[in-house]
């Protein structure tokens, strides 16, 4: 386009050439919708169509080319490029400044112990949550407060939504081809909130992973659906925990991790009588333990346990380090939330470039 | 429809890099062959296994068997127990059960 006078002209060409994904022309909005509604694209809501000039908005932002490559996936030869990141945060709804959260997330799902080629195809039908700690969280809007794992919040609604998308588009875990769910569940849609820094009585989240208190993190969980456990108004940490403890044991054996989310008013109880997360960590993991024999007896076991496992206590993972604390929630409530993950997943933190 | 309503949109999709492999060529009897047999740990998955070696030895003059088990279904068996596998067979046979 040298020959072109017109110095906008060029610069516009320029703009729209260094974009390399297929373009579709579509003859309106509606018309749009029906293409990326169709079989095997998207999560079946509608979507914001991904122009170029919104992709662009999203790497200008992030200040990357459509071409950098922002992780690549070992087992399945998956690159994750930042056009394709974006178009796909686009059409979940995201904001450009949302953009940091969703880089960093793909990192971490990208990294082996993250096992996201099998958790993408597993009949465990997980997704990917997203856990956001420090102060990004507030300046992006991302919800940890009232209905912190439900709808109403754009941040959280559409960076989950975008981690979805992209698993779907970019990695190919499509429903019915690659992704071999038995049930899934409503979080392969959106699942994204942050810890509260104002209610947590222990140290955040992207500490304990060991970040600096200044940073922000996302920390990435192969995630089932969440199980909300109702602890009675008991106000004792033995006496609620108890009961979350007890809960977990539907999670499963031989698990690489789970996550409980406490509410506000638990983290006071907890907050009143000194725990420390580490011992609340212990005290579930005890209290999920289970012998061999009520296993067999009680729970499901495909093969039974015998001699000397009879007797030995059974964790539903293999060591207290391996479950992971979060705060979250509205004020008012005496609810716990257990999310469990995918066998052998490691959860993964990174950094969030900010 | 007028123009103005024209909408250009990028394709969201990505592909894998890898190449296809293809099959490997297939021997035309298993007579006087190493037969390999990889299990994926899951439950029942050796007797399986160990149950296919018995009808394979009915049907071929199988020369000898080499188990081996990656330990889960839900990772890649190691490299260096592939390489093995690969020097020692002629055949390797994988499995999963439940």
């Amino acid at each position: 386009m040298a020959s072109q006078p017109d110095g906008k002209t060029i610069r516009v060409e320029k703009f729209m050439s260094d974009l390399t994904s297929t373009r579709v022309r579509h003859t309106g909005y509606e018309d749009a919708q029906e293409h990326y509604l169709a079989d095997g694209m998207g999560d079946g809501l509608p979507v914001v169509p991904p122009t170029p000039s919104k992709v662009r908005a999203m790497l200008d932002y992030a200040g990357l080319a459509p071409s950098d490559v922002i992780a690549e996936e070992a087992v399945r030869g998956v690159a994750f490029t930042a056009e394709k990141v974006a178009i796909n945060a686009v059409m979940a709804g995201c904001k450009p400044e949302y953009m940091p959260v969703i880089i960093s997330a793909v990192q971490a799902v990208s990294e082996p112990p993250f096992n996201f080629h099998a958790n993408s195809t597993s009949t465990n039908g997980v997704g990917a949550l997203v856990i956001v700690s420090g102060d990004i969280a507030n300046r992006i809007g991302i919800n940890s407060g009232t209905v912190a794992m439900g709808h109403g919040f754009r941040a959280n609604a559409t960076i989950g939504r975008a981690m979805g998308l992209i698993k779907i588009n970019v990695y190919g875990s499509v429903p019915h081809r690659m992704d071999k769910s038995t049930f899934g569940h409503p979080g392969k849609y959106s699942f994204c909130f942050a810890e509260d820094d104002d209610a947590i009585p222990w140290e955040p989240l992207r500490v304990e992973k060991g970040y600096a208190a200044d940073n922000s993190t996302v920390t990435v969980f192969a995630a089932n659906s969440p199980i909300q456990v109702n602890t009675q108004n008991e106000s004792a940490p033995e006496d609620f925990l108890a009961i979350v403890g007890d809960a977990s044991v539907v999670l499963g054996e031989r698990h690489s991790e789970f996550a409980l989310a406490l509410s506000p008013e638990l983290m006071g109880y907890i907050r009143a009588a000194g725990w420390s997360k580490q011992r609340i960590k212990e005290f579930i993991f005890e209290r999920g333990a289970r012998t061999g024999r009520e296993l067999n007896e009680k729970h499901r076991r495909i093969t039974l346990y015998e001699g000397d496992d009879l007797d030995r206590r059974i964790p539903v993972v293999e060591s207290a380090d391996q479950i992971t604390v979060v705060g979250a929630g509205g004020d008012a409530g005496p609810f716990a939330m257990l999310i469990g993950a995918w066998g052998d997943v490691i959860s993964i933190t990174k950094r969030i470039q900010t | 429809m007028t123009q103005e309503n024209e909408l250009v949109t990028l394709d969201p999709r990505g592909g894998s890099t890898h190449k296809s492999e293809g099959i490997a060529p297939r021997p035309g009897s298993l007579d006087g062959l190493v037969i390999g047999l990889l299990s994926n740990n899951k439950p029942n998955s050796e007797l399986l296994m160990h149950d296919v070696a018995e009808l394979l030895k009915r049907r071929f003059a199988i020369r000898d068997v080499i188990e081996a088990n990656k330990g889960s279904h839900r990772v890649p068996a190691p490299a260096d127990m592939i390489a093995d596998l690969a020097e020692r067979c002629d055949v390797v046979i994988a499995a999963t059960a439940e």
